[in-house]
């Protein structure tokens, strides 16, 4: 079934493959897109191919057509003439052509440059052209066939714009007539009044067919020329000019009418003398009061060297009913401002006559009312506008002699005809374009052809209609004007600030999508929304049964991998603080209980571990009054531990060797826990035995303390703990370096302190002994140094002191008291341990046999 | 009456026993006012000490009283202490890097030289000492002894270096495991840091347990001087 589209213009439906529609020839495809088939555009190199576009006779426009088939018959009648004229050659007429008709009048437009109805308005000279009968034959094939121009005439008239047919100027209403149509008015007045003896044929047309479209100020127009033709022209032979309410000249034409008498013509400007011979010789030949050289300079002789045209203008000036100037430059209004009417165009005729007092009056008047009136963009394109902006010049070059016109611009030599009589200049309408008679035999409907439109329109005026006021429920809307006209129309205030015009009609705001909240945007084109239902298509995936297996094997593994694995948690102690309590009670019962026993349990351990009988023999080989450097490093948390570990190592070292002891820490609390421990376990001892030791206080920097302190121990630590100088005390007697102490001591509670000094002091201190007192926490970590010997001794914890404390002779210590609580506590925390182990071993026994069983 | 020193400091330790000992019924305001006073004595003292131990020692003296070369060399130090006083700007606390770099730099050399030279060397030839019989005999430790002593060492060594070991290959089951051999070693060497862990815990608990034994200790002997008051 064959796809079928609407066209977006008229609504036909066209098959989908055309490009164009059958009706209208619109284009049926976005215009976005490329041509396509025949109409596919050329490409650049490619040689177009000839066509025949005999089919699109059809649909040219009818005035295409009619050119077309003038353009046809003329090249019959021109090609007949060549014949007959074989020296003379023709270009030859493309008869296929679709712009054939246009051809003719575009080479008519190569010679003249300016257009035949803007010359015969300014008046600018055309130049020559051909014979009258050969340009009015051409302009025929241009416009179309005469029996096309009455029907076309009717079309027209029935296509009257409402905006023509109420436009109807008054002259009460005369400041809002619109100064384009009263120029044309004027023009029309202007117009040859031979023009008036034909206009009847005219007139009855427009009167019967269509008097009632034609707009008000038209039909008032054919009346006033209808009475100009009844009326005789009121021609005052006394002072050969017209009645001034007959004229429509500016008043400073009249004034200038009015200084130049007969007698002082030759005061008057040679432009001004050059529009007056124009008017006396061929427009009117009542214009016969002055006789001046420039009017007998006309020869009526040289009328066999005009064209027919104006040869029957010649005969029709002779007339003196007549007027010379075209109908429809005539003025109409001639009750109407004269003001209104450019002067330029008046000036050609009815402005010499004036009287001489009434324009000394109004002369300065005058000429402001003209220029006020003349619409600014006329003013520009009429090159006379100069005559009115520079009046003084125009006075100075009144006391120029005549032959100063060369020095005029060649507009203004068209008017001194005197000096260049050329036939074809002597009028400025001697060329018949719109506005002209054409040559005899040919009826008024031929006259209109050469119109525009619009303007053909405006001539549809009938005689007896009378003027209707124009109100301003009659004024047109702006909006229903063509566009044409509305860019034609002068514009006298200035333009507003950015008005809706400029922007857009569509007032309608986006209330949605992107596009919201702007103003103006184009809707979507009707016809080319979707004519049928989009196609269903199926969203399910087509897979084989291998793709399945696949695919389910795929989720199996990512379901492996994603499944929460259960850890094995271990069931939270319930009661812990019950058990904490119970621990707390066991300990502390059994330590109290202990502490108060009177005799002791356990007895002091026997054997002496390697490290611990090290530092025994350290302690025995220190010699007498040997300066030992003491190092303290542990928490007074720790204070019970280290002191009943180091006191039976310091009592023995004492007991033997009565050694100069120096106490350093590199912690902040050591300095102080050496005081107490010399004021405290070693003072029950050497209370009066004249024990006399140095505290050098805190030995700041870490290991980079002991390190130095190891390289240079009397400039790091120049001073005691009470600032008094260390090295020169009986102390240190004797020692200026770490290696000239007899051995070094260290009490730590932390392995890193104790690696620390280790390290640091490896080399520095030599082969001198190194005896490390330490908590029972830290000893496996120092465990390795003693057996890599680079600690001479340990004593670690409770246990060391206890040991040590067998080879005091018996001496009582600390950790003889400490011992009976201290085995106990060991003993119940190994059976908790074991215990606990067992207990755990149990439940896990249990839960397997349970398991197990489930099983 | 009146009150000698050991028994002020008696009921003061008395109290602050008792204080620290509410720590069995959890976290208390009794534990916490004992943590507090602690705390802040120690700051105190230790403050006191950084004036009066290093400050006016280190610094001041050679600055006033020293010789031109030790004021010079306590100038130096004095110039850091400036610079590390700088953090306190936050435009001039890139001067105060010159003194960290300092510090960290020298910090760092010492730590590794003394680590290299102190610790790692040393225990590596003491584990291969353990072998040594004429080194064990000079220490009157016997072969046998030695034997045992070196193999326990070296396997303890070895094997808990494995346990760390943790590079697995995937199985045919698509399990993760260590190869046979090393899942065997490994679990020696587990028993290995056990043993060591056990030692440690031991030790702490007997430090923990010398430090009860102290405290009651110095209770009853409160008790008794109280009593005997």
């Amino acid at each position: 079934m064959a796809e079928i589209i609407k066209c977006p213009v008229c609504g036909e439906s066209n098959p989908a493959n055309q490009e164009f529609c059958q009706h209208c020839q619109s284009r049926l495809q976005p215009g976005s897109g490329p041509l396509k088939g025949v109409d596919a555009p050329i490409k650049p190199g490619q040689i177009p191919t000839k066509k025949n576009t005999a089919e699109l006779e059809p649909i040219l426009p009818q005035w295409l057509r009619d050119a077309r088939d003038s353009a046809r018959n003329t090249e019959q009648q021109e090609g007949q003439q060549a014949s007959q004229k074989p020296g003379q050659t023709q270009p030859a007429s493309h008869t296929e052509d679709l712009l054939a008709g246009l051809r003719s009048q575009a080479a008519d437009g190569d010679e003249d440059e300016t257009p035949d109805w803007l010359a015969s308005i300014t008046g600018a000279a055309p130049k020559p052209k051909k014979s009258t009968s050969e340009s009015s034959e051409v302009r025929w094939v241009e416009l179309g066939d005469k029996a096309d121009f009455a029907q076309e005439e009717t079309a027209g008239d029935a296509e009257t714009p409402s905006w023509l047919a109420s436009l109807t100027p008054t002259g009460s209403q005369a400041d809002e007539k619109d100064e384009l149509t009263e120029w044309f008015r004027d023009a029309d007045d202007s117009k040859p009044t031979e023009k008036a003896a034909e206009t009847p044929a005219v007139d009855d047309i427009f009167s019967t067919s269509a008097a009632d479209d034609t707009p008000d100020w038209l039909r008032r127009m054919a009346a006033e020329d209808d009475a100009k033709k009844a009326q005789p022209p009121s021609f005052d032979s006394s002072s050969n000019a017209f009645p001034p309410e007959a004229s429509e000249s500016p008043d400073w034409l009249r004034q200038i009418a009015a200084d130049s008498p007969a007698d002082e013509l030759k005061d008057t400007p040679d432009w001004l003398r050059g529009m007056e011979d124009k008017n006396q010789s061929t427009d009117s030949a009542a214009f016969t009061g002055p006789a001046s050289s420039e009017v007998e300079a006309f020869d009526p002789s040289s009328k066999d060297e005009l064209p027919a045209w104006l040869n029957d203008q010649g005969e029709s000036a002779a007339k003196p009913l007549q007027d010379t100037t075209p109908k429809w430059l005539k003025k109409e209004a001639e009750d109407s401002g004269t003001g209104e009417l450019p002067a330029w165009l008046s000036g050609n005729e009815e402005t010499i006559p004036l009287p001489a007092a009434q324009e000394e009056e109004n002369l300065p008047a005058k000429d402001e009312d003209a220029l006020a009136g003349l619409p600014d963009w006329l003013k520009a394109a009429a090159p006379q506008a100069s005559i009115f902006e520079q009046p003084e010049e125009k006075t100075a070059a009144e006391a120029e002699p005549a032959d100063a016109s060369f020095d005029s611009p060649d507009w203004l030599n068209t008017f001194t005809t005197a000096e260049t009589p050329a036939p074809e200049k002597e009028t400025p309408f001697e060329v018949p374009p719109a506005f002209v008679e054409e040559a005899k035999g040919e009826t008024t409907d031929e006259l209109f052809t050469e119109m525009p439109d619009w303007l053909s329109n405006a001539m549809d005026l009938p005689a007896s209609s009378s003027p209707t006021p124009i109100t301003n429920t009659d004024a047109i809307a702006p909006g229903e004007l063509p566009s044409w006209v509305q860019a034609m129309r002068p514009v006298d205030e200035p333009l507003p600030s950015l008005s809706s015009s400029f922007v857009s009609s569509d007032q309608t705001l986006e209330s949605r999508g992107a596009l919201a909240g702007l103003q103006g945007v184009l809707p979507a084109v009707p016809g080319y929304s979707p004519t049928s239902k989009p196609k269903p298509y199926s969203i399910r995936l087509q897979t084989s049964d291998e793709q399945l297996a696949h695919a389910e094997l795929l989720e199996q593994i990512l379901a492996a991998e994603t499944a929460p694995v259960p850890i094995a948690s271990f069931s939270t102690l319930r009661g812990s603080r019950g058990l904490r309590w119970f621990l707390f009670f066991m300990v502390f019962v059994v330590v109290i209980a202990a502490l108060l026993l009177p005799a002791p349990i356990f007895s002091m351990p026997v054997g002496v571990p390697r490290e611990v009988g090290g530092a025994v023999d350290v302690a025995r080989a220190i010699p007498a009054d040997g300066a030992v450097l003491v190092a303290v490093d542990y928490e007074a948390s720790r204070v019970g531990e280290i002191e009943a570990a180091a006191a039976p190592f310091f009592d023995q070292m004492i007991f033997y060797s009565h050694p100069r002891l120096t106490f350093i820490s590199t912690n902040e609390t050591g300095a102080i826990l050496a005081e107490r421990f010399v004021s405290g376990p070693l003072a029950e001892h050497y209370k009066n035995s004249g024990f006399s030791y140095l505290n050098l206080g805190y030995l700041p920097g870490g290991q980079l303390g002991i390190h130095a302190f190891a390289q240079n121990p009397h400039i790091i630590s120049p001073l005691d703990m009470s600032l008094q100088p260390a090295w020169a005390s009986a102390s240190l007697e004797g020692v200026s370096s770490l290696s000239q102490f007899a051995a070094l001591v260290l009490i730590t509670d932390n392995a890193e302190s104790a690696r620390v000094w280790i390290e640091q002091t490896e080399s520095a201190r030599g082969n001198i002994p190194f005896v490390v007192i330490t908590s029972a926490q830290a000893a496996p970590m120092i465990q390795p140094y003693y057996d890599s010997q680079q600690v001479s001794g340990m004593v670690a914890g409770l246990y060391g002191g206890a040991v040590f404390e067998q080879n005091n002779a018996g001496r009582p210590g600390t950790a003889r008291n400490y011992w009976d609580a201290y085995s106990l506590g060991m003993l119940l925390a190994m059976s908790l341990v074991l215990g606990g182990g067992l207990w755990n071993l149990a439940l896990g026994l249990r839960d397997r046999a349970s398991a197990r069983e489930a099983k | 009456m009146t009150f000698s020193p050991d028994l002020i400091i008696g009921v003061i330790s008395f109290i602050f026993t008792i204080l620290i000992f509410s720590y069995l019924i959890g976290d208390n305001p009794l534990f916490r006012i004992a943590v507090y006073l602690f705390v802040g004595v120690s700051a105190g003292y230790v403050a006191a000490i950084a004036v009066w131990q290093v400050l006016i020692p280190r610094l001041g003296y050679p600055l006033w009283f020293g010789s031109l070369n030790e004021k010079i060399f306590a100038a130096v130090p004095l110039l850091g202490v400036l610079f590390i006083f700088m953090k306190a700007s936050s435009r001039l606390s890139g001067v105060a890097r010159m003194t960290m770099a300092f510090l960290v730099g020298a910090g760092a050399a010492v730590i590794l030289a003394g680590a290299v030279i102190g610790t790692l060397i040393p225990q590596v030839e003491a584990t291969i000492n353990f072998f040594d019989l004429n080194a064990a005999a000079s220490r009157n430790i016997g072969f046998m002894e030695a034997i045992g002593n070196g193999s326990i060492v070296l396997a303890g060594t070895i094997f808990s270096l494995v346990y760390f070991h943790f590079g697995a290959s995937p199985k045919a089951d698509g399990s993760m495991r260590r190869p046979k051999v090393i899942e065997i070693i490994a679990w020696v060497g587990r028993i290995f840091i056990g043993i060591t862990l056990g030692a440690i815990f031991a030790g702490v608990y007997a430090a923990a347990l010398t430090a009860l034994i102290e405290r009651i200790s110095s209770l009853i002997n409160f008790f008794k001087l109280f009593g005997n008051f």
